[in-house]
């Protein structure tokens, strides 16, 4: 009779044994199973995994790297940047240099992005957002760049971190596998970057009450047009501050208060439709919207009396609250369009921009002597801008229009130099006033505001972009699906910020009584042009416009002999 | 009949049973873990769905050995895994051929003789748990597309438990051939 060694059977019978312990830790959940997964062109998957809890895995992101060189796939080093969507902006999160990088859902930064989603009241069942993972291959001078976009759920990481039910069906680990083709993708040229010697202190508004002081990369910016022939890439360098934002302003000197008691002031704002916060950089100016939102305002008007209810220099200011305001530094690319496009390491360049700013915001005016935006504008921010712009952000530039209350031998004249000063009536505290108008013509035309554009788009256009590097200018399924992606996104901030089809804005404007005796100068301040807010000023002083103008224009027929 | 030959139809059986399931846990486990992986061993659907085609390859020839052995033994029931295996073969060519119809025509030829085959492994069972386990086998198998069809996705948990119960026991019956052959003839 044959019979084989008995060794063989013995490792038939273990393993039918252990097989069967392993379809059955299989079968009850304990190893994690693939539940979904996406794939991003040939430059990476998504995958996520439901599972119990595994002992030393933290619920989280996983991102690894594979480099395709030839036929062969292996995993690579390489520099991996992760940044979590925000409805405001980008929030940095996590940066290595592996073949493989770990993001906890608990990350603090992660966590950032998470709780303001879910102050936003919204369902997480109602919308997926997303993270952007970006991977960055160098090998001698040359480099290759993936973006990926994650997208997931505020609900998972919840339910993951035990803060709400856990279900059987939700992802606990999400696996990005990253394609570093390079038979495929066309390599950049690496460019050493300068570091810039002269560091500036990020505690420069620590100074002012009210403001939270931190580093916007926490933030993040907008990226601006693609359409441009610049591209603007932020980096991490910048600094910002969350709290008010002043839409209009009246600021009177110490000259003013002491000759112009008795005078009433009257500071006017109607305002309705959609804002759109520019970003302005220097050297380039306006480089695209940085943030839209839907905003009503009045009409409202702040009235006070020179001498008895103010009694020394400030300013009073009508404001949104809560409004994210950041000078971030970009590297600028120039872009040229050979066939595909090519992107040029140009430099860096400062940017002032707004990030966030709540929709139908609750608006109010109040005073500032010396702690609040305006003395921030003129005290901290002009030397500020001095530092980063190379200009100071307000001088006789900055002034669009001018109008002056002299008292001449000849009696009370009223000079208009550039802009309409009309005349209107109020009653305040029970009396007649019969006001001289300083407009700012429409806010529409001063500020260039355009129609509704949403400005969130979540980072889609630096992305773009690389997308659109990395693939020459081709149509792949990855531009497909980050076009479907952000269009889910773009709907999410739909909801946030109800969209408008026309703007409806209009004036801001400063009334004042004049009395005989009165030595007013008016400048009108444009600050927009430099900040990216559409904030404007009236500066009074009694002796010369702001900034000791050495010629303005004030045409024949544009000065009247009143009193 | 040729005990030697089924011996290794068992054996083979396990041991492709074994490494299909372990490669499942281990990749898992492991794509989810912060280390360094080599990207075959990521628990991707690409990778999971060559492994399945390896282990379906393995699986056709193992029965297609069992078929010869069996015919070669003068039982002519070795025409049934035979028959399944061609029938796979086919169906799986039309499908990739986008041929739907046909396909599934010839893949649910496949699956009758798939359980076919499981009544040929009864028969030729030489043990009354084996001919238990592999009965109890053939009968998941043969209710499975049943519930599928009165109870549609719904019931696929349920699907999924008892095709994980169909393999056990097919596993179970392999080794317990195994052994009897190996050990005790």
């Amino acid at each position: 009779m044959w019979s084989v060694s008995r060794a063989l059977p013995v490792v038939v019978l273990a393993l039918a044994i252990a097989s069967i312990v392993v379809l059955v830790v299989d079968g009850v959940g304990a190893s994690p199973s693939l539940i979904a997964s996406i794939h991003i062109g040939g430059f990476g998957e998504v995958d996520y995994y439901a599972s119990q809890p595994m002992p030393n895995v933290p619920p989280g992101l996983l991102v690894r790297v594979y480099l395709i060189n030839g036929s062969g796939v292996k995993p690579v080093n390489a520099f991996i940047d992760v940044y979590a969507n925000a409805p405001s902006g980008i929030v940095h999160v996590a940066m290595g240099y592996s073949s493989s990088l770990t993001v906890p859902f608990n990350n603090t930064n992660w966590q950032y992005a998470i709780n303001k989603w879910a102050s936003l009241g919204i369902p997480f069942s109602g919308y997926n957002t997303s993270m952007l993972v970006f991977i960055t291959y160098v090998k001698g001078n040359e480099s290759w760049i993936v973006p990926l976009l994650i997208p997931y759920n505020v609900g998972w990481v919840y339910r993951a971190l035990g803060k709400s039910t856990p279900s059987a069906a939700t992802p606990r680990y999400i696996v990005v596998n990253a394609y570093i083709n390079v038979n495929e993708l066309r390599p950049n040229k690496v460019v050493p970057v300068k570091l810039n010697g002269t560091v500036t202190d990020p505690q420069v508004f620590g100074t002012y009450n009210g403001y939270t002081v931190y580093n916007c990369s926490l933030s993040g910016p907008q990226p601006p047009n693609i359409y441009t022939s610049y591209v603007f890439q932020p980096t991490s360098t910048c600094l910002g501050f969350n709290g008010s934002l002043p839409i209009a302003w009246a600021t009177w000197s110490n000259g003013a208060i002491q000759s112009d008691s008795g005078l009433l002031i009257d500071l006017s704002i109607y305002f309705s439709g959609t804002i759109n916060w520019d970003a302005m950089a220097a050297g380039y100016g306006d480089i695209g919207t940085s943030y839209s939102a839907n905003e009503n305002w009045g009409p409202q008007s702040a009235e006070f009396i020179l001498g008895s209810q103010v009694t020394q220099p400030g300013s009073l200011y009508w404001y949104y609250e809560n409004a994210t305001w950041a000078i971030v530094n970009y590297e600028v690319y120039e872009v040229w369009y050979v066939d595909v496009p090519i992107m040029y390491y140009v430099g860096t360049t400062t940017v002032s921009e707004v990030l966030y700013v709540p929709p139908n915001d609750y608006y109010a005016a109040t005073f500032d002597y010396g702690n609040g935006p305006i003395s921030m504008f003129y005290n901290g921010a002009i030397t500020l801008s001095q530092q980063y712009f190379g200009y100071p952000a307000l001088n006789a530039s900055t002034v669009v229009d001018y109008a002056a209350f002299e008292y001449t031998p000849y009696g009370e004249e009223l000079w208009e130099c550039n802009g309409p000063v009309g005349n209107t009536s109020t009653v305040f505290g029970g009396v007649q006033y019969t006001l001289y108008t300083v407009t700012l013509g429409s806010v529409n035309t001063a500020y260039g505001l355009s129609s509704a554009e949403l400005g969130t788009e979540l980072g889609g256009l630096a992305f773009d972009v690389l997308v659109e590097v990395a693939t020459e200018g081709e149509a792949t399924p990855l531009i497909k699906f980050l076009n479907n992606v952000g269009s889910a996104i773009f709907d999410i901030a739909g909801l946030l910020i109800p969209p408008s089809t026309s703007t409806t804005v209009t004036e801001t404007s400063l009334g004042i009584n004049f009395t005989t005796g009165t030595n007013l100068y008016i400048s009108v301040i444009n600050a927009s042009a430099v900040y990216g807010l559409p904030t404007f000023g009236f500066i009074l002083n009694a002796t010369n416009f702001y900034g000791i103008p050495s010629s303005f224009t004030c045409k024949y027929n544009q000065w009247v002999q009143i009193g | 009949m040729a005990v030697r030959l089924l011996f290794w139809f068992y054996a083979g059986f396990v041991f492709a049973s074994f490494a299909s399931s372990l490669w499942l846990l281990l990749s898992s486990v492991l794509t989810v873990m912060p280390i360094p992986l080599p990207y075959w061993l990521l628990y991707t659907p690409g990778n999971i769905v060559t492994a399945g085609i390896i282990v379906a390859a393995l699986m056709l020839a193992l029965y297609t050995y069992l078929g010869v052995a069996l015919v070669l033994s003068k039982l002519l029931r070795g025409l049934v895994p035979i028959i399944m295996v061609i029938a796979f073969t086919i169906g799986l060519a039309l499908l990739l051929a986008k041929l739907a119809i046909p396909a599934l025509a010839a893949l649910i030829i496949a699956y009758l003789m798939l359980i076919g085959t499981y009544s040929v492994l009864i028969s030729i069972a030489t043990t009354r748990a084996s001919k238990a386990l592999w009965a109890t086998a053939t009968i998941i198998l043969t209710l499975i597309p049943l519930i599928l069809m009165a109870g549609g996705l719904a019931v696929m948990n349920y699907v999924k438990y008892m095709a994980l119960v169909e393999q056990a026991m097919a596993i179970m019956a392999s080794a317990v051939e195994a052994w009897r052959l190996g050990v005790e003839q």
